[in-house]
């Protein structure tokens, strides 16, 4: 991974975001959520496994994510999440209230 | 399964074991900390190295595992007990779950609430004497301003409980692991404490006048303003330890003085606080 992370407030700020992303396209298990966080961002995120577990717990609670226990690949169980239709408005709105915030900033930046 | 991984979870995940959300993301992280700890072992990178890399993908785990304990205790139903300003003498209470019961004002004079779970309750200004809690899970409870005279506390759960302005002449503490626990402003000169941890245990303002703490555990305790005259600490470990006097009082840098140390170990930090307050440090090992 680059040299250079980008580790400020403005990225993780976003985490919920970027998860129901990941979600919407399939249902994904926790390594595998920070690892695409990784090469997606290519290397220049670094996702922690604590924000993103502070993060899923908070989407549990709020509805907009599931889990289910699905197989493993070496032998114990994973626990997969799955966006729910709340899910799915929630990032539909975080994606909205994105691009307005982006218009916004790039008149005052 | 990565044994020094495992541990290092585990270490983190100590004072929460038990609380079931808690738990489960244990088992999570452990899960991905292993997949990704594979990984890189067969990208070539050493035991240490793997291991290494590893920790530092977990980032601020202890501030996550507050929020999900957190967040649980807000989703869970709460039983609430109100048991305020009863009589409740010699109850039997063994092995019941009370979240957050209330037992202000109450007699609960030689109860036995042992093994039983009573996460968040109080007991203010009750009369607990001679009550047993052997074995009981009292994180988050508030014992302040009551009579605790002769009751135990052996093997309990102590998480964030508080123990002030409260009478604790010959109660016991055998075998507990104390996290963030308060013993302010309380006599504990006639107090028992047993092959204890004190993790981030603060004793401002008590006296503990004559204890004997001989081989137990303190990391990140406080003594500042306490009554340490003929304290022992026989064999103990300390660790980032502080004993921070009021400003000019004679009688607290006296009182370290009397303070037995030896064969005791402890880090810099605390030798160096404690060389300064002229303790006699002639029996320790700085580890």
């Amino acid at each position: 991974m680059s040299e250079n992370k980008i580790t400020s407030d403005l990225l993780r700020g976003h985490t919920d975001t970027m998860i129901l992303r990941l979600l919407s396209e399939a249902d994904r298990y926790g390594y595998e959520i920070v690892k695409l966080i990784a090469e997606r961002s290519d290397g220049n995120y670094e996702l922690k496994e604590a924000t993103m577990y502070s993060s899923l717990r908070r989407l549990e609670a709020d509805g907009d994510v599931e889990w289910y226990w699905g197989d493993g690949s070496q032998g114990g169980r994973r626990k997969y999440f799955k966006i729910t239709e709340k899910g799915k408005e929630t990032h539909a709105n975080n994606i909205s209230n994105w691009e307005y915030a982006k218009r916004v900033l790039e008149k005052l930046l | 399964m990565n044994e020094k991984l495992n541990q290092y979870v585990n270490g983190v995940f100590a004072p929460y074991s038990g609380v079931k959300s808690v738990d489960e993301l244990q088992a999570d992280l452990l899960s991905d900390l292993q997949e990704r700890f594979n990984e890189l072992k067969k990208e070539g990178k050493d035991d240490e190295t793997a291991l290494e890399m590893t920790i530092d993908s977990i980032g601020d785990i202890e501030q996550t595992v507050q929020e999900v304990a957190n967040l649980t205790r807000s989703l869970e139903r709460q039983v609430l007990t109100n048991l305020s300003s009863s009589d409740l003498t010699n109850s039997d209470f063994a092995g019941v779950t009370a979240h957050k019961g209330k037992f202000a004002g109450s007699s609960l004079h030689g109860s036995d609430f042992s093994g039983a779970d009573l996460t968040g309750s109080s007991f203010k200004s009750s009369d607990v004497r001679e009550a047993n809690f052997n074995n009981a899970n009292l994180t988050d409870c508030t014992f302040s301003t009551l009579d605790l005279s002769n009751s135990s506390f052996n093997h309990s759960i102590l998480v964030r409980t508080t123990f002030s302005k409260s009478s604790l002449a010959g109660v016991t503490f055998r075998d507990i692991t104390m996290t963030d626990v308060k013993l302010t402003m309380t006599d504990l000169s006639k107090t028992t404490f047993e092959n204890c941890t004190f993790d981030g245990v603060d004793f401002t303002n008590s006296s503990l006048e004559g204890l004997n703490l001989d081989h137990q555990t303190f990391i990140g305790v406080k003594f500042d303003k306490a009554g340490l005259k003929d304290v022992t600490f026989r064999g103990a470990t300390l660790k980032n330890v502080s004993f921070k006097g009021p400003a000019l009082s004679k009688r607290f840098y006296r009182a370290i003085k009397t303070i037995c140390f030896d064969e005791a170990r402890m880090d810099k930090l605390t030798y160096a606080a404690l060389k300064g307050l002229e303790a006699d440090l002639s029996k320790v090992t700085v580890i």
